[in-house]
């Protein structure tokens, strides 16, 4: 009983917004063809009969869910319940997306992408509706106009902009998906590149770095990059790569600042991603500079103007996967089958000795880290 | 040698107790064993069970099956000590349990970096943008009507036997074999979606991302992307795991698993990689020389002896033995697997077993007849590269102790004479 106020209410809104005249304006006969998509499932006309849904004469005025004979989904009666009459209005935001306005309707049809085509198959549906002039106010407009005359109505207003790029389809060999909007990639394309591509304008200082650096990521990472726990060390570690136990932080191994922006901004703090504003990115990640020594000045400020210069000192001592070209993985090796070693066989290590299994007695921080 | 910590395991220790009680361990175990008919009879046999007398649960108790209430034990795994906290970090799959090459959904070992997310399908949007002639989105139900293929594909965390470099540390294959899986994906080809967006002639790599809170990322060669990676929404036939990514993550068959992106939300075209944090700061091979590989891509080619090993021991005494084991490589299908019971003075050649797919799982055996004597057992596999496993020590040789990733090396499990196993090395 709740419902249908709240849905009603966004179906008045996406129909003001979508230029209400060009609802009435569908053509007939570019509806029938529209139609085609529905008619495995709806019958309408003469003798029309359910099929899997409901047949479709008389829809518009029709309350939802409420053919006797036909077996509707638990929330499409309950909608009807709610007072959801079918006009142009709802009818309209139903075609576009039918699960999102009845969600749970049996109805599997994904929704008609262009608006013209919702125009269309309403118009055609509405041919077949004599109580059509009982729809919605805000189709009363056309009420009274015989469904042939609209085809004559002057065209829709071409400036639709939003909800027109919203049911953009694809125009790939399959044509499913939609085109993505502007806004929508923005709010996803947050990587940045090593050479700067992706970085936003902002700036921010190792100062100002400081104090957010104590409040957000202290907790885990020590108040100098050092690490809590297991957590990431961030700072220090430099000459440790050639050691027993190197500690591979930003100024240690990271070869690419870019890196630390891209991933402070999308996965900092922990638990908490995306809070922290751009400036707020530039000043971690001047701040962590400074921690590594890779600048003194704590007045240094870092921006998206020199951040491609600036370098971290590992950098050159990546190079490509040339796991090929170890000696066991020699072209043609065919492996010993027997007296493949000279007398018998030691034991050189074992797993009970150092004993950090789970479960056993020991759950000492001995091992290699995997995170 | 009862596990006080398993209650079936001391309830069958138990009803040996009860038995022994009866006065009949002698002669029933003899006829157990050596099918010698006594007239007392094993009691499981000459005596009415409960279950063989009251009837059990009806079909509506467990809408959705779960495992026998005694194979509790058969779980995923974690160690405590490798990461800092649970929401960023892994649990392993109890392969010494497990037969076949099929891993059961519940028991795929889970890696993520900002717990599991957890999506309503009907709220996930699928983008790809960058280098294509129309950026598009997709949700699930536009995913659903593009034409899918089914394939079983291993998934192995490319720090899968980490924990061992520096020598033998993890007793048990649960531990130094677990980060693996291996399920029949239903999917999408990557390329039917990227095509239908129209990838430009400059566009070389691909960024796949996360919709998790890590919203993770990795670049991918764009030649990858248009051979056989599948954006895959079934595993096993039912719908992903949350753990696993649910509604959609991407397969990257035979790569690292960290690239199948889990609660895959966007896929970039761009003209060069991103370096992004899981493909620098980790996933990144350091060498003896202080010098670091990436882009390490491919998994190795690998085996181990799944059954006995160190959760798996021998309680049979001596006698017919089934070593099973598992193989794979990332670059095809296994040819054949090798096993040494010698600690590697000598091999035979292993029977594989089952389907032999590329980039899957193999499932090999060798039957012995155990003399009761000390094993140094390890199995070694060649694929149809022809790429040999290589040892610990010749990984060592080539790559120092600090590489995290990619050890391959052949496993050692020492079986003494009570058929208790451990993880060693040798000589």
């Amino acid at each position: 009983m709740l419902k249908f106020p709240k849905f009603a209410a966004v179906a008045a809104l996406a129909f003001a917004a979508l230029a209400s005249p060009s609802l009435a304006d569908g053509d007939v006969g570019a509806g029938e063809k529209v139609f085609k998509k529905c008619a495995a499932c709806h019958a309408v006309g003469d003798g029309a009969k359910h099929k899997v849904g409901p047949e479709l004469n008389d829809v518009f005025g029709r309350t939802a869910g409420s053919v006797d004979d036909y077996k509707y989904s638990k929330p499409m009666m309950a909608a009807g319940e709610g007072g959801l009459v079918w006009d142009d209005t709802t009818l309209t935001e139903y075609l576009a997306n039918p699960k999102a306005m009845v969600k749970g309707t049996k109805m599997a049809f994904a929704g008609l992408k262009k608006d013209d085509e919702i125009a269309n198959v309403l118009a055609y549906l509405k041919s077949f509706s004599e109580s059509e002039a009982a729809s919605a106010p805000a189709a009363a407009e056309t009420a009274e106009a015989a469904p042939v005359e609209t085809a004559e109505a002057s065209p829709a207003a071409e400036a639709e902009p939003v909800e027109a790029m919203a049911v953009e389809t694809s125009k790939g060999a399959f044509g499913l998906g939609r085109v993505a909007m502007a806004d929508e990639i923005a709010a996803w394309d947050i990587d940045i590149r090593p050479d700067g591509t992706g970085l936003p304008e902002g700036k921010g200082t190792v100062a100002e770095g400081e104090p957010l650096f104590a409040d957000n990521c202290a907790v885990c990472h020590g108040d100098f990059g050092e690490g809590a726990g297991r957590w990431p060390v961030l700072a220090g570690g430099q000459d440790t790569l050639l050691k027993d136990r190197p500690v591979k932080t930003i100024g240690s191994y990271w070869p690419y600042l870019s890196t630390v922006f891209d991933y402070v901004r999308r996965a900092m703090p922990f638990g908490d991603a995306r809070s922290l504003s751009d400036d707020d990115v530039y000043a971690l990640t001047a701040y962590l500079l400074y921690l590594n020594d890779i600048v003194d000045d704590e007045d240094f400020e870092l921006s998206n103007e020199n951040f491609a210069s600036i370098r971290l000192p590992n950098e050159d001592n990546f190079i490509p996967d040339d796991r090929l070209n170890e000696p066991h993985y020699a072209k043609g090796l065919e492996p010993c089958m027997t007296d493949c070693k000279p007398g018998p066989v030691e034991i050189t290590a074992r797993a009970q000795i150092i004993d950090v299994t789970p479960e056993g007695e020991g759950d000492e921080n001995t091992g290699g880290g995997i995170d | 040698m009862v596990d006080k910590t398993d209650p079936q395991a001391t309830k069958r220790a138990a009803s040996r107790r009860d038995f022994l009680k009866a006065g009949l361990l002698g002669g029933a175990a003899v006829a157990a064993s050596a099918g010698v008919a006594r007239a007392a009879g094993e009691p499981l046999i000459t005596e009415i069970q409960d279950w063989n007398r009251y009837l059990g649960e009806g079909v509506d108790v467990a809408p959705y099956g779960k495992p026998s209430e005694f194979e509790a034990n058969v779980v995923r795994r974690n160690v405590p000590w490798l990461t800092s906290d649970p929401v960023s970090s892994i649990n392993f799959t109890p392969l010494h349990e497990l037969e076949g090459i099929i891993t059961p959904n519940g028991l795929c070992f889970e890696r993520h970096h900002g717990g599991t997310a957890v999506i309503n399908p009907a709220d996930h949007r699928l983008m790809i943008n960058g280098l294509v002639d129309t950026p598009l989105v997709f949700t699930m139900e536009d995913l659903k009507r593009f034409p899918r293929e089914n394939r079983v594909y291993f998934l192995e965390c490319a720090a899968n036997g980490g924990m061992e470099w520096r020598g033998s540390q993890l007793n048990g294959c649960q531990f130094t074999h677990g980060m693996i899986h291996c399920v029949v994906y239903t999917g999408v080809p990557l390329r039917y979606l990227l095509e239908e967006a129209g990838v430009k002639t400059n566009g070389k790599w691909l960024l796949a991302e996360g919709a998790d809170a890590a919203a993770m990322t990795r670049s991918i060669p764009i030649e990858k992307a248009l051979d056989d990676c599948l954006v895959a929404f079934k595993m096993n036939g039912e719908a992903l795991r949350a753990e696993q990514g649910y509604p959609l993550r991407l397969c990257v068959p035979g790569w690292e698993g960290n690239m199948w992106v889990k609660w895959l939300r966007r896929l970039e075209i761009g003209d060069e990689p991103w370096a992004q944090r899981e493909e620098t700061s980790k996933y990144t091979d350091l060498l003896a020389d202080g010098k670091a590989r990436r882009h390490t891509f491919v998994m190795d080619v690998k085996s181990v002896i799944t059954s006995p090993s160190p959760q798996a021991p021998v309680t049979h005494g001596k006698g017919p033995l089934v070593i099973s084991g598992l193989a794979w490589s990332g670059s095809g299908t296994i040819k054949r697997v090798d096993v040494t019971i010698d600690g590697g003075r000598s091999w035979q050649p292993a029977r594989i077993d089952g389907p032999s797919l590329p980039k899957a799982l193999h499932r090999f055996y060798l039957d012995i007849n155990w003399d009761g004597s000390e094993m140094l057992l390890q199995s070694r596999a060649i694929d149809d590269q022809g790429l040999v496993q290589p040892t610990k020590n010749e990984l060592r040789a080539a790559r120092g102790e600090n590489s995290i990733y990619h050890n391959n090396g052949i496993q050692t499990w020492h079986v003494n004479t009570d058929g208790v196993v451990e993880n060693v090395e040798v000589s």
